[in-house]
């Protein structure tokens, strides 16, 4: 009920309101929801803050982390200490994480039934798991969440995106602009130039959309000495 | 004398209450079997559950926790058309078939007005559904109990129970009776949310996926053509409605590799 209350109160619009309700709920510092299809992050839906567009941004890049993990394995997945974890887990995605701020991490489910939409990333600044009634809270977000996507995209027109989720959904539209020119660029097919786009931010220690940008502006351009 | 036992499914709202009673005459109401029954009906509904499987379990564990001679459940189709989903016998699967043929019969009546028909000795109700009460009578029935299977204003179908016995079923039986059907239709309901909610996502999905190829086909297109991403949007749409194309289509096809980036057709003035 408490729940239900707080997404009917503040000014927030819709699925930025569900990201903050949901860091809030689970006593959380910010919080992310993501869509994933085929192990990979497809869009963000909503994030509370900086730090948690460069987690969703690092998974994006890297292809690992909580929200992919909770999204391959269907299953709720914890990091409470990620300095101490070590280089176990996630070796790139912690340190990118750990550097924008993050300590602890968490990754929820986003589903209906046996249906994947993707996950309800949480971050906390300093170490430590999610107490019980905070975990409660995160799985009934993480339901609210699926809910909420699904219900926006009930009103979609054939072959669309519902209306009120079209203008919340981030699909990292330059980083696919920038994989189409570098494909031309090399004559290689879109899929090869996106993992050469990743691999170039990997290697620079840069987010994929920082270089995508710098494609798009042409201030970089992929040769085939590279 | 009432023991109240309640269940509460908050997801729904709903709320049956099985009260436990013993007067002499009325049908034997195996408690421990009910239960057993509503936890084994529960267990059953996994997101990937089989409804006839449901229904059957249902149909079969009527007979046995509440102690009648059969038990069936007719379930209405998208359309409107009711069908013999479950029935725990032979003779109970004829007579439910027959009441579809014929149009008449307790659980029409049932699923129609959403209202439970009880305690029907069908020796006496011959002039109401005068071709069911002698089927029924031929199959050995004596009284019939219909169960609507509906939650607030929607009914799905009717749970049909059917004695050799012409009393009636105490209070308590028909309240256990109700529940079951109740639960049998919030697993029903549920398992058509998640269908819907299947293709919902992947329509989502599907629509995401085709935005990417857009931005990819606009990457291309501007690295062929030296142009900048909103005049390559505007050929791609351009070409697409000159050629009566969907866009999606256009699209994936210059993404895929298959429409070369710079062949589309050049923008007039005024595009």
């Amino acid at each position: 009920m408490r729940i239900l209350g707080l997404l009917g109160d503040g000014d927030g619009r819709g699925a930025a309101r569900l990201c903050q309700v949901a860091a809030q709920v689970t006593g959380m510092t910010g919080a992310g929801v993501m869509l994933l299809a085929g192990g990979r992050p497809q869009a963000s839906v909503c994030t509370t803050d900086e730090v948690s567009s460069l987690i969703e941004e690092a998974q994006y890049t890297l292809g690992e982390g909580p929200c992919v993990d909770a999204h391959r394995l269907g299953e709720v997945v914890s990091e409470p200490d990620l300095v101490t974890a070590g280089a176990s887990r996630w070796v790139s995605f912690s340190s990118r994480a750990v550097g924008a701020g993050a300590r602890a991490v968490f990754g929820y489910p986003v589903r209906i039934g046996a249906g994947q939409l993707g996950a309800l990333n949480l971050y906390r600044d300093r170490p430590g798991p999610l107490d019980d009634d905070e975990h409660a809270n995160a799985l009934v977000m993480a339901d609210v969440a699926a809910r909420a996507v699904l219900a926006a995209q009930a009103g979609a027109g054939l072959g669309g995106i519902g209306i009120d989720l079209e203008e919340d959904l981030f699909v990292w539209g330059a980083v696919h602009q920038a994989a189409g020119m570098v494909s031309v660029q090399l004559d290689i097919p879109v899929v090869d130039a996106l993992v050469r786009l990743r691999a170039h931010a990997f290697l620079t220690d840069r987010l994929v959309s920082d270089v995508a940008s710098d494609v798009v502006e042409r201030r970089l351009a992929f040769g085939s000495d590279e | 004398m009432q023991h109240g036992t309640a269940w509460r499914i908050d997801r729904v709202g709903l709320r049956t209450t099985v009260g436990q009673t013993s007067e002499a005459g009325a049908v034997m109401l195996d408690q421990t079997l009910l239960v057993r029954s509503l936890v084994e009906l529960a267990d059953n509904l996994t997101d990937d559950f089989d409804i006839v499987d449901v229904l059957s379990l249902l149909s079969d564990r009527c007979v046995h926790a509440l102690g009648v001679t059969a038990a069936g459940v007719l379930l209405a189709a998208p359309s409107g058309a009711l069908r013999v989903v479950a029935s725990s016998s032979d003779a109970m699967r004829t007579l439910e078939l027959f009441q579809l043929q014929s149009d008449q019969g307790p659980c029409l009546d049932a699923y129609r007005t959403g209202q439970q028909v009880v305690n029907l000795d069908l020796a006496a109700v011959g002039s109401r559904w005068p071709r069911f009460a002698q089927r029924a009578a031929a199959e050995g029935f004596r009284s019939a109990h219909s169960f609507p299977m509906r939650l607030r204003r929607r009914t799905l179908g009717a749970l049909n129970l059917l004695r050799s016995d012409p009393g009636p079923l105490d209070a308590t039986a028909i309240a256990a009776a109700q529940a079951l059907a109740d639960i049998a239709t919030i697993a029903i309901l549920q398992h058509q949310i998640v269908i819907d909610a299947q293709t919902l996502n992947s329509q989502l999905s599907a629509a995401l996926n085709s935005r990417i190829v857009i931005e990819q086909a606009k990457g291309k297109i501007s690295q062929a053509t030296g142009s900048d991403m909103d005049l390559a949007f505007r050929r791609m749409r351009n070409h697409a409605r000159n050629h009566n194309q969907h866009l999606a289509e256009l699209a994936s096809g210059i993404a895929g590799g298959t429409i070369p980036p710079g062949s589309l057709d050049y923008l007039k003035p005024g595009d």
